[in-house]
């Protein structure tokens, strides 16, 4: 067993990165993938609570990577999802206290055990961001449809590049209507200014807070259309490269197209 | 004011889409274009020392400079020659 190791990245921070790396993560898991999700954002560690794991940590990726205990130790095993393991940041060190060479000696040990391992990257382009691609053999980077968020991700693609990595795009916390009404750039407005391959297009979904207020796995639940894109992000990663892209513009309803045609002909 | 209202009944707006995109590709070329002091005074050094080998060059007066106007952008050298070198 060889496992494939893609880190989740975004450079701006607050655009989704931790919530996309669990959900990944878990539906990656529930589709029979041994799945290893880690928070590489050492000292300021939230991948825990957004999967409701923070009650049961122990030991950290520093003490993995200081020898103080074994991946085995470290991995905390999600109860609700067969297959889904968290290894937490250390909250008292910070991102010094890793180098990229540590990580790519511990990816050895993390490809062995587990099929998939997701790195959930730091906001920034410092240590931390090297830190969590320096093993990195894919790369997912998260924007949303805003300028600040899509400058960066610019310039996340161009520093992966330089490694040799060609990330794929997720566009999250789209809001159909406000793009209808061009008050919003599209995803392909999005896709042609960074000109990259899409993964997945995520709309604002109120259940994400939800999830995250309550631990739950968005993932598990059926309802949420956000839950669904990442369900589809992770079966495009895992052996399904061609599963449509679907179109969150979702102008199906009778009275939101006659508001449309009206809107055009103003 | 008809159309004002007109346009929150239906959810139109302004167009602040087509300024975002605007905008953006404009700072994503901008950003491209900027070079750090590292890389322009390493250029500095190399060029200063193809030069030197035809000319005798005033290095203590030498200019590097990036000129940039709308469409496009500039390597600018400014050096005073002193002499060719003979060979």
């Amino acid at each position: 067993m060889e496992g494939k190791i893609i880190v989740v990245t975004s450079g701006k921070g607050g655009v989704g990165k931790t919530t996309a790396t669990a959900c990944i993560g878990a539906a990656m898991a529930m589709q029979g993938r041994q799945v290893a999700v880690i928070d590489m954002d050492i000292g300021l560690r939230n991948l825990d609570v957004v999967m409701g794991l923070e009650n049961r940590i122990v030991f950290n990726i520093v003490d993995v990577v200081k020898g103080r205990c074994k991946i085995k130790q470290a991995a905390i095993k999600d109860r609700r999802i067969d297959n889904l393991f968290l290894i937490p940041a250390s909250q008292s060190d910070n991102k010094d206290s890793l180098t990229p060479e540590d990580i790519i000696r511990l990816s050895k040990g993390l490809r062995g055990r587990f099929d998939y391992i997701f790195m959930d990257c730091p906001a920034g382009i410092e240590r931390g961001f090297e830190n969590a691609v320096a093993a990195a053999d894919e790369a997912l980077v998260v924007c949303t449809p805003e300028v600040s968020s899509i400058r960066d991700a610019d310039r996340i693609i161009g520093l992966l590049y330089a490694k040799s990595i060609t990330p794929k795009l997720i566009v999250n916390r789209i809001v159909p209507e406000m793009v209808a009404r061009g008050d919003m750039l599209s995803h392909e407005d999005v896709v042609e200014v960074l000109s990259i391959d899409l993964i997945g297009l995520v709309k604002m979904d109120d259940k994400v807070v939800i999830a995250t207020n309550t631990g739950l796995p968005l993932v598990l639940q059926k309802d949420s259309e956000a839950g669904n894109a990442f369900h589809r992000i992770a079966q495009r990663l895992n052996g399904q490269p061609n599963l449509p892209i679907e179109n969150p513009d979702n102008g199906k309803g009778f009275w939101r197209s006659l508001g449309r045609k009206l809107r055009r002909r103003n | 004011m008809f159309n004002d209202f007109f346009g929150k009944f239906f959810g139109k707006s302004g167009n602040s889409r087509e300024t975002a995109k605007k905008r953006l590709k404009f700072a994503l070329v901008y950003d491209k274009l900027e070079v750090s002091d590292d890389l322009l005074n390493d250029l500095q050094r190399d060029v200063v020392g193809v030069i030197s080998k035809y000319f005798e060059i005033d290095t203590s007066a030498i200019k590097l400079d990036i000129k940039r106007s709308d469409d496009l952008s500039a390597l600018v050298l400014n050096t005073p020659i002193l002499s060719a070198r003979r060979r």
